[in-house]
C-alpha cells in the first residue's frame, strides 16, 4: 500500500512538473515568434523564461528526491522499532517468566544466557544509531593512530563468527593475510566499518552462507579488503543507492532481511573519512556479491 | 489442553512464548514463516485452537498471512504480536483478520490472559453451534411459519429472498417461544430457561428482545400476529395465527 501511495504521489509531481515545464516552453516560444523583431524584449524574454523552466525542474526533482528521502526514513523508523523493542520484549517476557515460575538451576541459566544474548544484541542497535549520526558529523583526526589492519580484520572475523554462531567455513579469509600492513586511522570506527560488512554479508547469504574475505595490497600506498558472498545479490541499479543513508534494497525474491538501513552507509562514510572509498559488484540477483572497502595505507619499506 | 500455533521468527521469543503457554498446560508448536504456517492450517487442515501471529516475518508478513487464512475461511481465533503500536498498525491489524492485537513489549499475564479469552471465546462458540444438535428431538434445523423460515443452525431467519442474521440470544429466546408455540411463558421462565438468569434480573429487558424480533417476523411490528403479549403473564408464540 505504502508504495502505491508513494508511487501515485510521485507520478502526480512529476506530471505536474512536466506540464508547468511544457506550458512555459509555449509560453516562451510564443514570445519569440511575437517579439522576433525587436531584440531587447527577445533576449530578455528568452532569459527570463529559460530561468523559469531550470526553475521547475530543479523544484520537481527536488519534491520527488524529497518524498523518497521521506519514506526511507519512515521504513527505518519501522525497521529501528522493531530492532529495539524485540530484544527488550524478549528480555521481559524472561524476566516475567523468571518471577512468576518455579524454574529449576538448568532452565534458569538458559533462560540468563537467552537475556544476556539480547542486551547484547540491543546494545549493537544503540551504537549503531550513534555511529551513523557521528559519522555524518565531519571528521575530527585527533584520535588517530596507526592501525594494524590485518589483525584488526582477523580479530573481526573471529568475533562475527562468534557472535552468528558460525562455523570456520561459513566466514573465512581466502588467503591468510600478510603481516605488515598499517593504516592511519581510528581504530574503533575501522574496526565498526569491518564488522558491519561482514554482518551484511551474513545477513544477505540466506542459508548456505560461504562468505571469503581477502586483504589485497595492489600497490603500496593502497589496501583493499574484499567480502565475496554467494548470497542473493544486487540489482545492478541498486549498488550505488545501498550506500545511502537509511536505503534498504527491495527484495523482491526472498521477502524481508531485518536491519536498519545504516550499516552499509556507516562503512562508507568510515572509509571516506580515512581518504578511502567503499563499492559493491554484483552479477545481479541470486549470483552473490563482492564488497570493497578500499583504504590508504602507511608504506614501511 | 489447547493446541497452540505461534509464527515468531525471533527465535528467544518464540521459545520464551511456548515456554510459558506450555506451562500453562497447552501443546504449543512454533514456525518461523508465515507460509508455513498457511500451509499447515490451510493446506494441511492441521487442527489448532489458537494462533499467535508476529507482524514482521521474513517473506509474508503477518498483515498477509492473516488475510490469507480468512481468505481461505480459516477462521482460527489469531492473536497478532507486533512491534508496531501506532493506531494505524492496530486498525490494519484487525482489518486484515485479527482476533486481538497486542503491541510488543507485552505484558506476560496480559498475553495469557488474552490467549485464554481467545480460547474461550472459541469454547463457547462450539457450544452454542453444538446446541442445536442436542435439541434435535425437541425441534428440527428449520421452522417455517407463515412465509417466513428460521434457521436455527446458522441463525438466519429467510422470508422470501430476503435472509436476516439473528444474533445467539435472539435465536435462542425465538426457539424458546417456538418450542413453547400456543402456550403463553413468563419473562421470567424466558430469563431462566433461555439465559439462565436466576436472579431478580430486571425482566424488562426481555422486551426490547421482543421488540426486535418483532421488527423481524411480523408484517406489521406495531399490530403483532405471530408473537403476542399476553397482560400479566408474558408472551405467546402463534404459528398459525386466524385471519
Amino acid at each position: 500500500m505504502r508504495i502505491t501511495r508513494r508511487t501515485k504521489a510521485m507520478a502526480f509531481f512529476i506530471v505536474l512538473g512536466v506540464c508547468l515545464v511544457a506550458l512555459a516552453v509555449a509560453l516562451n516560444v510564443s514570445w519569440i515568434i511575437f517579439h522576433w523583431r525587436q531584440v531587447v524584449p527577445l533576449v530578455l524574454g528568452i532569459i527570463l523564461f529559460g530561468l523559469l523552466i531550470t526553475g521547475m525542474v530543479i523544484n520537481t526533482i527536488f519534491l520527488v528526491r524529497e518524498i523518497r528521502r521521506n519514506e526511507q526514513q519512515d521504513s527505518f523508523l519501522n525497521a529501528i522499532t522493531h530492532e529495539l523493542k524485540t530484544p527488550i520484549a524478549s528480555i521481559r517476557l524472561y524476566l516475567e517468566t523468571l518471577t512468576s515460575r518455579p524454574l529449576d538451576e538448568a532452565q534458569r541459566r538458559e533462560f540468563y544466557q537467552i537475556m544476556l544474548e539480547d542486551t547484547d544484541r540491543l546494545l549493537g542497535s544503540v551504537e549503531q544509531v550513534l555511529r551513523a549520526s557521528q559519522v555524518r558529523q565531519g571528521s575530527s583526526r585527533q584520535n588517530w593512530q596507526e592501525v594494524d589492519f590485518a589483525a584488526m580484520v582477523r580479530e573481526a572475523l573471529e568475533l562475527a563468527r562468534l557472535r552468528q554462531h558460525l562455523s570456520e567455513q561459513a566466514l573465512c579469509f581466502g588467503t591468510p593475510p600478510a603481516n605488515g600492513i598499517t593504516v592511519l586511522g581510528n581504530e574503533e570506527e575501522l574496526r565498526s566499518a569491518v564488522l558491519n560488512l561482514f554482518d551484511n554479508a551474513i545477513k544477505y547469504s540466506g542459508e548456505k552462507k560461504n562468505i571469503v574475505v581477502d586483504i589485497l595490497a595492489p600497490n603500496i600506498d593502497t589496501v583493499s579488503l574484499r567480502v565475496i558472498d554467494l548470497g542473493m545479490g544486487i540489482e545492478a541499479k541498486e549498488l550505488k543507492r545501498i550506500f545511502k543513508r537509511f536505503y534498504r534494497a527491495p527484495n523482491s525474491v526472498d521477502g524481508q532481511v531485518k536491519g536498519t538501513g545504516l550499516g552499509l552507509f556507516i562503512v562508507r562514510s568510515i572509509a571516506r573519512r580515512h581518504g578511502g572509498d567503499a563499492y559493491a559488484e554484483s552479477k545481479g540477483q541470486g549470483m552473490g556479491s563482492t564488497f570493497t572497502m578500499r583504504l590508504p595505507r602507511i608504506y614501511r619499506a | 489442553m489447547s493446541r497452540i500455533l505461534i509464527v515468531e521468527d525471533e527465535a528467544h521469543l518464540a521459545q520464551g512464548l511456548r515456554f510459558n503457554l506450555e506451562a500453562e498446560g497447552h501443546s504449543v508448536q512454533t514456525t518461523e514463516r508465515g507460509e508455513d504456517a498457511l500451509a499447515r492450517l490451510v493446506k494441511n487442515h492441521e487442527s489448532f485452537d489458537a494462533l499467535v501471529l508476529d507482524v514482521m516475518l521474513p517473506g509474508k508478513d503477518g498483515f498477509t498471512v492473516a488475510r490469507e487464512l480468512r481468505e481461505a475461511k480459516n477462521f482460527i481465533p489469531l492473536l497478532m504480536l507486533t512491534a508496531r503500536g501506532r493506531p494505524e498498525d492496530v486498525l490494519k491489524g484487525f482489518e486484515s483478520g485479527a482476533d486481538d492485537y497486542l503491541p510488543k513489549p507485552f505484558n506476560l499475564a496480559i498475553l495469557i490472559a488474552r490467549v485464554e479469552g481467545l480460547l474461550r471465546r472459541k469454547d463457547w462458540t462450539h457450544s452454542v453451534s453444538a446446541e442445536p444438535s442436542q435439541q434435535d428431538s425437541d425441534l428440527p434445523d428449520h421452522f417455517r411459519f407463515g412465509d417466513k423460515m428460521v434457521d436455527f443452525r446458522n441463525l438466519q431467519l429467510r422470508a422470501g429472498k430476503e435472509v436476516i442474521q439473528l444474533t445467539v440470544m435472539e435465536t435462542d429466546l425465538l426457539r424458546y417461544l417456538i418450542k413453547n408455540a400456543g402456550h403463553p411463558v413468563s419473562r421470567k421462565a424466558i430469563l431462566q430457561d433461555v439465559w439462565n438468569l436466576h436472579e431478580e434480573t430486571d425482566t424488562r429487558a426481555i422486551d426490547s428482545f421482543i421488540v426486535r424480533l418483532r421488527k423481524y417476523i411480523e408484517p406489521k411490528p406495531s399490530k403483532p400476529r405471530y408473537l403476542l403479549t399476553i397482560r400479566g403473564l408474558g408472551y405467546q408464540f402463534v404459528p398459525n395465527p386466524k385471519q
